[in-house]
């Protein structure tokens, strides 16, 4: 609280606002991000949802095929990192920077293999967004995710370069806490999208 | 989102101020001169993407301006405007891990007009930007209104084509929407909502200070796709008109993003402040009912914005990516679009006018020198009526050829919502009750206001019965109960907002006799302009024709010429506030009496609110009640050592 | 309260009440009523009117009483009685408008289902709506087509409504039933006309340049009368005899006069150009006839090439 004398009596600063909740106010924002994220993709859901319901036929519409395999295994690397970041975030609260920095570095590798492997994935499927509604739901539903993910693998780049300058510790890694919520918030959008796109 | 910190956190943090700023050169210092260049250079930027991505993808032509426009125009270029501005200084530092001076707050204050044209992350600088900004988007979009009402003067077509008509009322509806009503009341609550809880800002002031950015590129987008020409699909944009209107259409879909976008900030910190920074004493049962409001309203806008977003995305790709979500020719589905649309924009309706409720309950209470009655139901029926807000976009469809069950149990829902919004009412007219009654302007419009929209509240019930909408529906008669709720719900709680505050907010006292002048004169042209488009919209006048049947001639040269002295009403209020902003008598800490925070402190605040997070004591509208108090400030002490700061 | 509180409240209320109800019932606000639906449309019209004059009533009767009853002077300080609430006035208040609102909700859903079901056995009539026009086709009476909207009188018509490009909206003030024509589904509509007359068809849903002339008639006949016209129609011009003469006026009347002004027709449509001086070559009229485009819709497929070659020659052929 000495700060905060010093800061009143020179009208150096505003005063300490009073925490009104144990939440921390970053992790909430980042939470109720994430809720309107989470509406976002709902509303692409709705669109999807209406397709099917239009279409009507067997899944995916005759002509086109879906590489569940592939994807598959994409999703098996998009579960992986989020293990990965996790251990990136253990270790730092224990003060292992080096762990810190090998889980960040390991959880980019995973997330950029992910990005590449559905953009071959795009370049391969055969049809493209203006192949009738399919095309333009499948598209839509993971070109958002992929959006996502990129914003995400942002986040964590930031998060790296800190890491590798200097930054966090066991008392302050909010700063890779938080893109870590966002992180896990992509992979599982990212199993309700496989599911429902190749699954069901 | 996540590098912002909250205020207590830095000053925990931050020792000191750390480096001072480096200086510059002057073009690289935030400000002006680098968003214009840095505007053009992510331009270029933008256009090198589209270049790339259509030479790898071998796409022909290379160069195309379609997508140009989207990608470099609409998404790059603004966003390097916000940069220059400075909007992201902070955020760009942390994350490349240099040093970053914590917010220490020196960017606080305005001290001349100046101060209004950059970053400033004082919530309540932000606050008044918001103000004069959407009250100027609010004269762009009554212009445009008048154009309208002078089209519809005569059946003819007189001053313009059809087209060009189909624009004005699209603009005109987005521009109020989009830019009036939903950003005004986030910029009174800016303003009076962290002074309320005992806050010495919001939850993220530089989050805080983006969201108000983004409104300017919104509002200029708007304004642009009228002049790009191509929104003539009314402001719900239907497809697949909208996928057919010129290019011009994609500028209103990247404008609702953009201003989507700032609403869903705005929100989040919003809820953000509620929940972690009132001051101590101040329970969610003592909030005053504006804070209430603002969080419910808040709570809608992150759960329902973003299907507004997904529907303008939806729209603009059908558009510039050939995609078919509502093509129906290609199995698409052209109804999707008005269950997404709607599911924002029922709800949104409420984003626009719960927070008017809390400006309504404020200044009710406080000139009825009474308690608000029955406050616990006031703010259990604001979440009611966000809960089933959610369970009623169908009401806007009862015609539109969705699966016909849906439309009974819409309809019970939607009537339903009558109850909760009664209490409400109810409960105002209760406050009144054996108070003593003050009819300052605020006070005015806020009884206005109860009145007016309960009118427009009755014609959404009848709206809500399906086969009264089924004869009604896309008439005038949706055009009166548009404007009752919006103008005389919204719009006259934001007026009796901002006389409220005016005095906290500028430091001086508006000229009162003016304000009950505008008062009366928009009470009763308001009344004369909308009140027969029942009438003529229930005999058969549709909505959105520029030419219509003889038989509505003269009904609509009366409306028109009422709408021109509403119009000329604004101006009235226009004069008043920039005369007594520059010159009006100085304002005292509480000319109102008021119980509230905001009014324990100068007026304008201090910089920094408070030199002492104020201690909650009681409930917020205690009048009456023998040495009742809703907070003490330290024994009153700081506030005679705060220095004041002029605004202007 | 005391008594006369509740006296000076109930009387404004009562006078309030009075005065809406006077301009509720000497103002004309239904336009006439010419179908089955539009009694059970008026009936709930009415009910809610009378639920809302009730709750308008007691607001402004409360308003007006504390306006001028609790006023004080300015610089009145003392504070009005702190009443924090009241219990059992609130659960009134939570009540009756419950009650009001399940009154609206059973009466609407009782009319609705009643005005989805036709009456005995429903004429069909396909109505196709198309940027700016309205297409009927009578297919149970072969393929009438017609571009007004005939109904015989006392029998419930079944509406197929489709959209060729974008949304409209069916609506015919005097039946009070309004529908929209989507593109890619089918939609239908039930009226039963009970007044013959000449009747405005309106579009309702904002389909463009043209929408606020995209108007044609519903004309309700008595029933022989119907049956006359469907007859007349079904020898008539519509599917003109191998080699036979096409009447070119009569068509350009019917399909397009609704569109363009043309004096030598008698046409006065505000849609497209004025037609009276063209100055384009027949290859181009051909082709825009075919085609449509910049707002015209294409009629390759509803016009004969006969019919087309007649329109061509009637519009251009004497000039060129
Ligand atoms: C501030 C904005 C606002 C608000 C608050 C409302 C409030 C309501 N609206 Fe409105 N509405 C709009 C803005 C708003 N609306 C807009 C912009 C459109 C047109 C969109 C477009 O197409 O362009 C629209 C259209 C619209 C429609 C669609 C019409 C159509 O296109 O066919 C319907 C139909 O149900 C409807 C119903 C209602 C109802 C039931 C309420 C209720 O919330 C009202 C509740 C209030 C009261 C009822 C009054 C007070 C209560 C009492 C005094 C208690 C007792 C009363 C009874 C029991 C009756 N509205
Ligand atoms: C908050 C919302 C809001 C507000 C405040 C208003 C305000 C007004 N509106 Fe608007 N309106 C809508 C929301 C609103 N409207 C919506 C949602 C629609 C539906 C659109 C659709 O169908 O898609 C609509 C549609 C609409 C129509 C129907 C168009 C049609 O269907 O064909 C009409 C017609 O009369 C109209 C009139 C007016 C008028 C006269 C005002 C007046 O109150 C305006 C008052 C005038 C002023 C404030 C002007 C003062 C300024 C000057 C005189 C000039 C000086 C200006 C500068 C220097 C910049 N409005
Ligand atoms: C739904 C309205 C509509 C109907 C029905 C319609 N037209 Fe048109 N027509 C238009 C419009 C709008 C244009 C203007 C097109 C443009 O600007 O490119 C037009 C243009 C034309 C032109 C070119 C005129 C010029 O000066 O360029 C001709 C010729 C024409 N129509 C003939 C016809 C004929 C013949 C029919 C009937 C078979 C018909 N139209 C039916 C709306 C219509
Ligand atoms: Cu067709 Cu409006
Ligand atoms: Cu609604």
């Amino acid at each position: 609280m000495a700060t905060h004398a010093e800061a009143a009596e020179h009208h150096h600063g505003p005063p300490v606002a009073n925490q009104s909740s144990r939440v921390d106010s970053r992790v909430l924002g980042m939470f109720l991000f994430i809720a309107s994220e989470v509406m976002l993709f709902g509303a692409f859901f709705t669109a999807y949802f209406f397709v099917r319901v239009v279409a009507g036929s067997p899944w995916p519409e005759p002509p086109f095929h879906l590489p569940v395999f592939v994807a598959g295994v994409n999703t098996a690397i998009l579960v992986t990192s989020s293990f990965t970041i996790h251990w990136a975030l253990q270790s730092i609260k224990r003060d292992n920077r080096a762990g810190l920095q090998a889980g960040l570095v390991l959880t980019l590798a995973l997330g950029i293999v992910f990005l590449l492997t559905q953009v071959r994935e795009y370049s391969r499927v055969g049809f493209n967004p203006g192949d009738g509604a399919f095309g333009t739901i499948f598209y839509g539903l993971t070109g958002l995710h992929g959006a996502h993910v990129f914003v995400g693998l942002t986040l964590l780049t930031f998060a790296s370069i800190r890491a590798f300058r200097g930054h966090f510790s066991a008392a302050h890694h909010h700063g890779v806490e938080i893109p870590g919520i966002y992180w896990h918030f992509v992979d599982v959008m990212w199993i309700v999208v496989y599911v429902t796109i190749y699954i069901l | 989102m996540s590098h912002v910190t909250g205020t207590s956190v830095h000053v925990e943090t931050g020792h000191g101020h750390g480096p001072p700023p480096r200086a510059r050169h002057w073009a690289l210092r935030a400000g002006w001169v680098r968003a214009a260049w840095m505007t053009g250079f992510f331009f270029l930027l933008g256009l090198g993407i589209v270049v790339f991505f259509r030479w790898l993808g071998g796409y022909d032509p290379t160069l195309d301006w379609e997508p140009v426009i989207v990608v470099a125009g609409l998404t790059m270029a603004p966003l390097g405007f916000l940069a220059g501005l400075g909007g992201f200084d902070y955020w760009v530092s942390y994350a490349l891990g240099s040093p970053t001076r914590p917010e220490d707050h020196s960017g606080h204050g305005a001290y001349t007009w100046r101060d209004y044209f950059r970053v400033n992350t004082d919530h309540k600088v932000i606050g008044i930007q918001y103000v004069s900004s959407t009250v100027f988007f609010f004269l762009a979009g009554g212009l445009m209104a008048m154009l309208v009402r002078a089209e519809l003067a005569r059946p003819e077509t007189e001053f313009f084509d059809t087209q060009t008509y189909n624009e004005l009322f699209s603009v005109h509806a987005s521009l109020m929407i989009f830019l009036f009503i939903i950003p005004a009341f986030a910029g009174l609550a800016n303003y009076v909502l962290p002074l309320m809880i005992g806050a010495p800002d919001m939850a993220f002031p530089r989050l805080n200070a983006l969201s108000f950015w983004l409104l300017p590129i919104a509002g200029i987008m708007l304004l642009a796709s009228f002049f790009f020409p191509g929104v003539g699909a009314g402001w719900t944009n239907y497809p697949p008109l909208s996928t057919e209107q010129p290019f011009g259409n994609v500028f209103f879909s990247m404008a609702v993003q953009w201003a989507g976008a700032s609403s869903i900030m705005t929100a989040l910190n919003f809820l953000v402040t509620i929940i972690t920074m009132r001051a101590p004493g101040m329970t969610f049962w003592r909030m005053p009912l504006l804070v209430w409001a603002n969080f419910t309203t808040s709570l809608l806008v992150v759960i329902a914005t973003p299907f507004i977003a997904g529907s303008q995305f939806f729209v603009m790709f059908d558009k510039v990516m050939h995609t078919n979500f509502f093509d129906p020719g290609e199995n698409g589905y052209a109804l999707g679009y008005q269950h997404i649309f709607w599911f924002y924009s029922h709800p949104a309706v409420y984003i626009m006018m719960l927070p008017g409720f809390g400006i309504a309950s404020e200044v009710i209470s406080t000139f009825s020198r009474k308690p608000i009655f029955g406050y616990r139901l006031m703010a259990l029926s604001l979440m009611a009526i966000l809960v089933l807000g959610f369970s009623v976009w169908a009401h806007h469809m009862f015609v539109s050829g969705m699966a016909t069950y849906l439309r009974v149990p819409m309809m019970v829902t939607t009537l339903l919502i009558a109850i909760p919004t009664g209490i409400k009412v109810f409960s105002w007219l209760a406050t009144l009750w054996e108070g003593r009654l003050h009819f300052s302007a605020p006070m005015l419009w806020a009884l206005g206001f109860v009145s007016m929209f309960v009118i427009g509240g009755l014609s959404g019930v009848m709206l809500g019965a399906v086969p009264i909408d089924i004869h009604v529906s896309d008439t005038y008669f949706i055009v009166a109960h548009i404007h009752y709720v919006l103008l005389g719900g919204s719009l006259f709680t934001i007026f009796a907002g901002i006389y409220y505050w005016f005095p906290k907010m500028t430091g001086r006292m508006y000229n009162e006799r003016l304000a009950k002048i505008h008062f009366w004169l928009t009470l009763v042209s308001f009344n004369a302009t909308f009140f027969p488009m029942h009438l003529i919209g229930v005999q058969g006048m549709p909505r959105r024709v520029a030419t219509y049947e003889p038989q509505f001639g003269d009904w609509n040269l009366f409306i028109s010429l009422s709408s021109f002295v509403l119009g000329a009403s604004f101006m009235i209020f226009v004069y008043n506030v920039i005369v007594s902003w520059k010159s009006g008598p100085p304002a005292p800490a509480n000319p109102w009496r008021g119980m509230t925070i905001e009014w324990l402190v100068s007026s304008p605040p201090p910089v920094f609110n408070f030199d002492e997070v104020p201690q909650v004591v009681g409930n917020p509208y205690e009048y009456g009640v023998k040495g009742a108090r809703h907070a003490i400030l330290n024994g009153d002490r700081a506030a005679a050592e705060l220095e004041p700061v002029r605004s202007t | 309260m005391r008594r006369g509180a509740i006296v000076a409240l109930v009387s404004i209320a009562l006078v309030v009440a009075a005065v809406t109800t006077a301009i509720a019932y000497f103002v004309d606000w239904l336009p006439e009523q010419a179908s089955e639906e539009r009694q059970g449309i008026d009936l709930v019209f009415w009910v809610t009117v009378a639920i809302c004059i009730f709750f308008f009533a007691i607001v402004a009767s409360v308003s007006i009483y504390a306006a001028v009853k609790f006023r004080v002077r300015p610089d009145d300080e003392s504070d009005g009685a702190p009443i924090h609430g009241h219990t059992g006035i609130e659960i009134v208040w939570t009540l009756v408008p419950t009650i009001c609102v399940v009154v609206i909700a059973v009466l609407s859903a009782i009319v609705l289902a009643q005005n989805d079901k036709p009456k005995g056995d429903p004429l069909r009539v396909d109505v196709l709506a198309q940027q700016f026009a309205w297409q009927f086709t009578y297919p149970e009476e072969g393929e009438v087509r017609a571009t007004n909207l005939y109904l015989p009188v006392d029998r419930s018509t079944r509406l197929v409504i489709s959209a060729r490009d974008v949304l409209h909206s069916f609506w015919v003030p005097e039946f009070g039933q309004k529908q929209d024509a989507v593109p890619g589904i089918v939609t239908t509509l039930i009226v039963t006309p009970t007044k013959t007359g000449d009747y405005r068809l309106i579009c309702t849903e904002l389909c463009g340049q043209g929408h606020a002339l995209m108007r044609t008639r519903a004309i309700v006949l008595s029933q022989p009368e119907f049956a006359r016209w469907l007859r007349e129609q079904q020898q008539g011009p519509a599917e003109p005899p191998p080699g036979g003469e096409v009447d070119a006026q009569g068509t350009f009347v019917q399909t397009c006069g609704g569109c363009h002004e043309l004096e030598q027709a008698g046409t006065s449509g505000q849609i497209g150009p004025s037609l009276n001086e063209l100055a384009l070559d027949p290859a181009d009229v051909e082709e825009q006839i075919r085609k449509g485009g910049g707002g015209m819709p294409a009629f390759e497929n509803d016009l004969s090439e006969a019919q087309i070659e007649a329109l061509v020659q009637y519009l251009v052929g004497d000039d060129a």
